[in-house]
């Protein structure tokens, strides 16, 4: 229990630096002189005593939604596999109450980028809205398939279970599945094919633009939720896709779990430098991939029994 | 003549549960309508109707009954006549309605062999001695489907709804598609007994095609009342998903996934009635404030009409199937028990099922991406029109309404093991096992699927949970003591107004454009350029149409040949009497060649050998030599 709760809490903490990490990492391979790693902490604690100005336009959901982003994700990092043998978990969350949950702090993003009547704010909202639909199709069929070959539908049980007795036999449809919920990582979390999440150029905005009329402590609310965000499917990635390293004592295997963090972060980095974000509509190609690698995954898992 | 079995009472609880909040908010309806004695008659005996059909005990009352409610629906719909299209979808309905009526009847006929008296029972024996089990089985789908509103005879409801009074469509799209599902369940578990693997198939690809494609005609829409029209088919479907695997669970001998997965349906026939009631309540409020369905014209009225804008939000909540709302439930239960499916043999099965995975998936992404279109052109942001921006909270009794449908939506959400302990009782009493203990087998907090290592699921948890944590947060928002500062939305430079906010048809964009394929809207664009430059403008319009796919090729398409057939049979009967007659005979020798095949004795040899006398009739006496 303890091992759980030391997890979460540090998950939580460490979450800003991972996304100033993937800054930093960048601007080292453009030749840049990178910013700290702990820039995450300074904007919170900068923006945590800032006043908030609320437009006159917006609506009580302005005051409520920040909240309701950021409490549905926390509530899903206790869902989150073990990462030391033998702690405690939440076995048998499944697949499609995690995606629900996610949807529902996108949901109230995207109300909340509606409320403030300005038009970026319902150009990020209905951009999201036509991603994340396309997302969640891609994302219940990957864990499925990964839950099918760990032979568990409960996400941390699946995690814990893969650890255990990784299923050698079944790599071919373990990687379409690791291809796929990369592609998912990266469109979720608006890095770069997908959404550029260090500009305020309109035709690129899609995360920025929701948030656009958010500032103070709300917007400090809402940057710890993207960063919660993507400490989920990273951590997700890393209990299924790398299930090793959980056998040894508390401390070195969380140790271990933030390496394959950094190791996870430092591929979306590469990704990001390395290609140029996308067009919008061309967006869909990319998805429709990680679908097409979902199925493919279960297909080879089904047919082939590889 | 009437009978009062568990699935009776179910849907009883279910006619009742539906009309009560709808009574009231109709009572506060009543002085928008001008006839309101044709109004009250139509609509009360529209609900005992309906009562009717789910306690009848046989065919003949059934079909009485289920006559009525067509009827006075259909009437309904004609209370406040508004010009052409509420008369030609009104008659589109009674068409509609009576092409279901028609295989109903055939159905009927067929299995109690023209005694309508008997009942379900006997029926039962009837039909087990007909030779063509399968064809009962369509004439059911077509009869009831064309009801609930199945693709392809779905075609109905996005005209239907929007022209009836708000608390009329409340309870048609929330009560009487159920009451189809009723018959469904009826009459597939009572009469037709045991299925064939390929039914559950056709009712599952049914049920897939209709959850995608109604969902993405509802986000094309922005009159409000036609998106939820169209969400009513996607719901429906969602429904057949549960249903059509319970059937092939059924087939396939895995019992408790089948009790599982029917429970999962008769769920959402619950949620589906409670949630969209309850929209259609809150657009009827919507509506009555500011006298227009197209939600163009909405914007802010979050601040002037709380109530209903907080009731609709639950509703939205459940509708999206978002975590832990009833909504999100019952759809979790039809995901588990498709991925119960990893039980079954059959390869090309288990390759199918994924399928239909994809589709309730991408069916739950779609619909939150177009209730946050509903919720946030509506209710947030900035007035678009003077009426939004004079509206004021509804009357009194109409919020009643509302408030006690919300407080239905919750019921079911909190206390969804008691409604799935009698959504058990029910199957028990169609014979099949029970699956309750299963569900719940460590007490009522936790829900379990019943496929192998299954996911759990505990509402309460995830409710007290969310909002602990939110509450959490808020005091901690509280007691930070933030200083507040109410300025204008900075938009860049540019002034914030009503007209720089997203549309809904500009929400809509990016999907529209990416099922353009799908979709073919018919797009206008006009603008006024200033001295020639094609960027500068002062004035510009966009409009843009969507007319169904189905709609365009199937009925038109129909439409077309049924024109062209009739053309070419009066010019035969008036200028050709001769090919008329030949026409005749040869109709004669079609009639008696059938009955033949089908009834008396059926043998390959004579079914060719009919097949070419017939061609070659044809094909001399009527087509003849070309000119």
């Amino acid at each position: 229990m303890i091992a759980y709760l030391l997890t979460i809490f540090v998950l939580i903490m460490i979450a800003p630096l991972l996304l100033s990490y993937i800054k930093a990492f960048e601007m080292v391979l453009l030749f840049k002189r990178p910013i700290s790693i702990f820039q995450g902490y300074r904007n919170f604690s900068k923006l945590m005593k800032k006043e908030t100005m609320i437009s006159k336009e917006t609506s009580q959901i302005t005051r409520v939604a920040p909240f309701l982003v950021l409490s549905p994700l926390l509530v899903t990092m206790f869902f989150l596999p073990p990462v030391v043998q033998g702690a405690y978990y939440v076995s048998f969350v499944d697949a499609f109450t995690i995606t629900g949950l996610l949807s529902l702090s996108t949901f109230f993003l995207m109300l909340l980028g509606l409320d403030s009547a300005s038009s970026f704010g319902g150009m990020g909202s209905s951009r999201e809205a036509f991603i994340s639909a396309l997302v969640e199709p891609a994302m219940v069929l990957t864990v499925f398939s990964v839950s099918m070959m760990a032979g568990d539908l409960g996400v941390a049980q699946a995690g814990v279970n893969l650890a255990q007795d990784f299923p050698k036999e079944h790599m071919a449809s373990f990687l379409f599945a690791g291809i796929s919920f990369f592609i998912l990582l990266i469109a979720e979390n608006g890095r770069i094919p997908v959404d550029n999440p260090s500009t305020h150029l309109e035709l690129t905005m899609i995360h920025e633009a929701m948030i656009l009329d958010i500032s103070g402590v709300y917007l400090a609310i809402i940057e710890s939720a993207s960063s919660i965000k993507f400490i989920i499917f990273a951590s997700l990635f890393a209990s299924l896709f790398m299930p090793f390293g959980l056998e040894y004592s508390t401390a070195i295997a969380i140790l271990i779990f933030i390496f394959k963090l950094l190791l996870i972060s430092t591929a979306v980095g590469v990704m990001e430098v390395s290609t140029a974000k996308l067009r919008l509509f061309k967006v869909p190609n990319l998805l429709g991939i990680a679908i097409v690698f979902a199925f493919l995954s279960l297909i080879t898992f089904y047919v082939l029994g590889a | 003549m009437f009978q009062f079995d568990t699935l009776s009472v179910v849907f009883v609880v279910l006619i009742v549960l539906g009309a009560i909040p709808n009574i009231f908010y109709s009572f506060g309806y009543l002085p928008h309508i001008k006839r309101k004695v044709h109004y009250q008659i139509h609509y009360f005996s529209f609900i005992l109707s309906m009562l009717g059909v789910v306690i009848s005990g046989n065919a003949l009352v059934f079909l009485f009954f289920w006559e009525l409610m067509s009827l006075t629906s259909w009437q309904l719909i004609l209370t406040e006549v508004e010009g052409e299209s509420t008369i030609s979808a009104g008659r589109f309905y009674f068409l509609m309605t009576h092409f279901g009526f028609i295989f109903l009847l055939l159905f009927f006929l067929i299995v109690t062999n023209g005694d309508l008296d008997i009942s379900f029972e006997q029926m039962r024996g009837v039909a087990s001695t007909f030779a063509y089990p399968t064809l009962l089985f369509f004439f059911l789908v077509l009869g009831f489907l064309s009801k609930a509103g199945a693709v392809p005879l779905h075609v109905w409801l996005p005209y239907a709804h929007p022209e009836a009074p708000s608390p009329v469509s409340a309870i048609m799209s929330g009560v009487m598609l159920k009451v189809a599902i009723y018959g469904m369940f009826r009459f597939l578990f009572d009469v037709l007994y045991p299925w064939p693997l390929e039914w559950g198939i056709v009712v599952l690809i049914i049920g897939s095609i209709s959850s995608v494609v109604g969902v993405l005609y509802a986000l094309s829409e922005h009159d409000i009342k036609a998106l939820l029209a169209n969400h009513s088919i996607e719901n429906i479907g969602i429904i057949l998903i549960g249903f059509g695997m319970g059937m092939i669970f059924d087939t396939l001998d895995l019992k408790v996934l089948s009790t599982f997965a029917f429970i999962a349906s008769l769920f959402h026939v619950f949620n589906h009635m409670s949630f969209k009631s309850l929209l259609f309540m809150g657009a009827g409020s919507v509506l009555h404030e500011t006298h227009t369905k197209n939600m163009e014209k909405y914007g802010g009225l979050i601040k002037a009409m709380p109530i209903t804008a907080l009731t609709f939000l639950i509703a939205a909540i459940s509708i999206s199937a978002l975590p832990p709302s009833n909504g999100f439930l019952s759809e979790w239960m039809i995901f588990q028990s498709m991925l119960g499916s990893s039980n079954i043999a059959d390869t090309s099965l288990k390759l199918a099922i994924p399928f239909a995975i994809f589709s309730l998936a991408i069916t739950g992404g779609l619909a939150i991406a177009c209730f946050v279109k509903a919720y946030g052109i509506t209710f947030l942001g900035l007035h678009r029109s003077t009426n939004a921006k004079h509206a004021k909270e509804v009357n009194p009794l109409m919020r009643y309404g509302m408030i006690m449908m919300s407080l239905v939506v919750i019921s079911l959400m909190l206390f969804a093991p008691y409604y799935i302990y009698w959504f058990d009782k029910t199957l028990v009493s169609l014979n099949h096992i029970s699956a309750y203990d299963k569900i719940f087998p460590d007490g009522v907090l936790s829900m379990h699927s019943v496929a192998v290592h299954g996911g759990i699921v505990s509402p309460v948890i995830l409710l007290v949970a969310l909002v602990g944590v939110t509450l959490l947060l808020m005091f901690a928002y509280k007691s930070l003591n933030v200083k507040e500062r109410v300025c204008h939305t900075w938009a860049c430079g540019y002034k914030t107004s009503a007209k720089t906010q997203y549309t809904s048809v500009g929400f809509a964009g990016p999907i529209r454009r990416f099922f353009i394929w799908l979709y073919r809207p018919d797009e206008h664009f006009e603008k006024q350029t200033i001295a020639g430059h094609e960027s500068k403008f002062d004035n510009a319009s966009y409009e843009v149409h969507v007319k169904p796919l189905f709609e365009e090729s199937l009925y038109a398409g129909s439409k077309k040949l049924a024109n062209f057939l009739s053309y070419w049979i009066y010019r035969l009967t008036h200028f050709e009497q001769t090919r008329y007659a030949a026409m005749i005979f040869n109709l004669m020798l079609f009639i008696l060649f059938s009955y033949r095949i089908f009834s008396d004795n059926f043998s390959w040899a004579t079914l060719v050998l009919e097949s070419v006398v017939m061609i070659i009739s044809v094909k001399v006496l009527i087509i003849g030599d070309k000119k």
